[in-house]
């Protein structure tokens, strides 16, 4: 099932373009690493896919069966550590608890699956003995696990992560790339992870979407790598 | 002391205005709008006048100002992303230069005019308690239905936006609520000290809480002591409420502080190690989708 697909897209901040002419798909239940150089645009190709950003032309489809009271079951980690909130007087455990708060509304209660989904979270990125932390004191890795646990919590249909292995030690993203690969396997959860180094993540990979610099020096999609068999090149 | 009627009424305010205040202080700080709070009590300082020059009521008039002036904050927000306290720079000099030229239009006005500028709790009409009791309850019921969004809106707006929440109605809603809440309380301290209701329990909280919850509790409570014992203060030694308590507010930060610091220097002393970012050796756990674990949580 295709999940979101872009077809000849141009998107642009001001008046420039910086994506143009993309197309490509993403599969319910892939593993899809999205890679590039610095500034190539990879985290405004993830919003796009996303919905977030309304392309100049071209067209976005998201498919309806994975919308959850029309909106997509995201679960999203951001890019940027540094902009997490440092001084917000937060425990590990509230903030994963804030995970949950999408699917709960404004009045349901936090219940026991809800707790047990939480703690299910903490301990899947090592972060259970940390909980009553608070998350100024935590180290940047850290930071890090605390907001995949905290998607997780959501329990999204698709998990969006934009470089989220930053200042994490090599035997850490080992063990994160062997978390994601087990979460679409056993989970069906999509995943969709910008990353700069999509080589020791091969090996858990479906597919590498590489964004590189045309002539007109703008981006477009131009090579999708297959990286096991389940799914095929999007181009 | 509270057999007068002014004083009863004087500590109603003072409880209304001391259970919201301080809670706007803790969301404010923590989107990076400290200044908002003193902003929007220029821009109704300015509504005010603009009520006095064209006949309205002033009351009213500063009131819808300091509700425009957030609306307007919150629009100019979106066009500074990246610089969050330029648009509150912005409307605080607009607001602040607007009052002066309408104030000196009327020059007969400037007298009645320090009554906005340093309040006076003490002269509390019923209608004002009112007012703040009316702003008061909207805000308990806006900060408990919406505490969820709101605490998901403060740590990461672009999180939030993805997970679905209304982020500019959301946004939009807390900044009608802060300018209600502002020229309610206007009245109590005045234009000049109203941001001390609203950042000094704040950024208390702020340092010495360890969770969220504890942070609202902290703030609430040290805004409301602050502003009984600045009341009970100014009746008895007989000194400008407004005044008192931002000074007893500042005290007890202070204090705060430094309770912090002598904690940091004992810790060091007794050898233990101070509070810092630990190295992460936790490893990620691939689990079943559900393992049946009676699992518990504080």
């Amino acid at each position: 099932m295709i999940l979101s697909s872009l077809e000849n897209v141009v998107f642009g901040y001001s008046d420039k373009p910086v994506i143009d002419g993309v197309s490509l798909e993403i599969h319910a239940g892939e593993f899809v690493g999205i890679t590039g150089p610095n500034g190539a645009a990879k985290t405004t190709l993830l919003k796009l896919l996303l919905g977030l950003l309304k392309p100049w032309s071209g067209s976005v489809r998201i498919n309806e069966e994975v919308l959850v009271d029309s909106r997509l079951n995201v679960g999203y980690v951001p890019q940027q550590v540094a902009a997490f909130n440092s001084g917000f007087p937060s425990r590990v455990l509230e903030l994963v608890k804030s995970g949950c708060y999408p699917r709960l509304g404004l009045f349901r209660r936090f219940g026991a699956e809800e707790r047990q989904i939480v703690e299910r979270s903490l301990k899947q990125v090592g972060m259970w003995e940390h909980r009553d932390r608070k998350i100024g004191e935590l180290s940047g890795g850290q930071k890090q696990r605390i907001c995949i646990a905290r998607a997780l919590a959501g329990q999204p249909r698709v998990l969006v992560l934009d470089e989220p292995t930053t200042g994490m030690d090599q035997q850490s993203r080992q063990g994160f790339y062997q978390l994601l690969r087990h979460m679409t396997d056993q989970h069906g959860l999509t995943v969709i992870m910008v990353t700069h180094g999509p080589e020791e993540a091969e090996t858990y990979l479906d597919r590498i979407i590489s964004l590189e610099q045309q002539e007109s020096e703008e981006w477009q999609c131009l090579t999708t790598r297959s990286c096991s068999v389940r799914f095929g090149p999007a181009l | 002391m509270l057999d007068y009627a002014f004083m009863q009424r004087a500590f109603w305010a003072g409880a209304l205005i001391g259970s919201i205040a301080p809670i706007i202080g803790v969301f404010l700080m923590l989107r990076r709008q400290a200044l908002m709070a003193d902003t929007l009590s220029h821009v109704s300082l300015a509504g005010v006048a603009l009520g006095a020059v064209l006949g309205w009521n002033p009351a009213v008039a500063g009131f819808v100002a300091a509700i425009l002036g957030g609306l307007l904050i919150e629009q100019l927000r979106r066009s500074y992303r990246a610089y969050s306290e330029v648009p509150v720079a912005i409307v605080m000099t607009s607001g602040l230069a607007l009052a002066v030229v309408l104030m000196s239009l009327r020059s007969n006005l400037s007298q009645s005019f320090s009554a906005y500028l340093f309040g006076s709790i003490v002269a509390v009409s019923d209608t004002q308690l009112v007012l703040m009791a009316g702003v008061a309850l909207l805000g308990a019921m806006y900060f408990i239905v919406l505490r969820r969004p709101l605490y998901s809106l403060t740590f990461d707006e672009e999180t939030a936006r993805i997970s679905g929440i209304p982020v500019t109605w959301l946004s939009f809603s807390f900044a009608v609520f802060t300018g209600m809440a502002v020229a309610a309380a206007i009245p109590i301290v005045g234009v000049l000290l109203v941001s001390s209701l609203i950042v000094l329990p704040a950024s208390l909280a702020l340092r010495l809480a360890r969770g969220f919850a504890a942070a609202i509790m902290i703030a609430v409570a040290s805004g409301l002591t602050g502003i009984f014992s600045g009341l009970t203060a100014s009746y008895y030694l007989d000194m400008p409420p407004g005044g008192t308590i931002a000074l007893i507010l500042l005290l007890f930060l202070l204090a705060g502080i430094a309770g912090q610091k002598v904690r940091g220097w004992m810790a060091r002393k007794n050898g233990r190690r101070a509070t810092r970012p630990e190295r992460d050796n936790g490893e990620f756990i691939s689990m079943p989708a559900k393992d049946g674990e009676s699992l518990s949580l504080e």
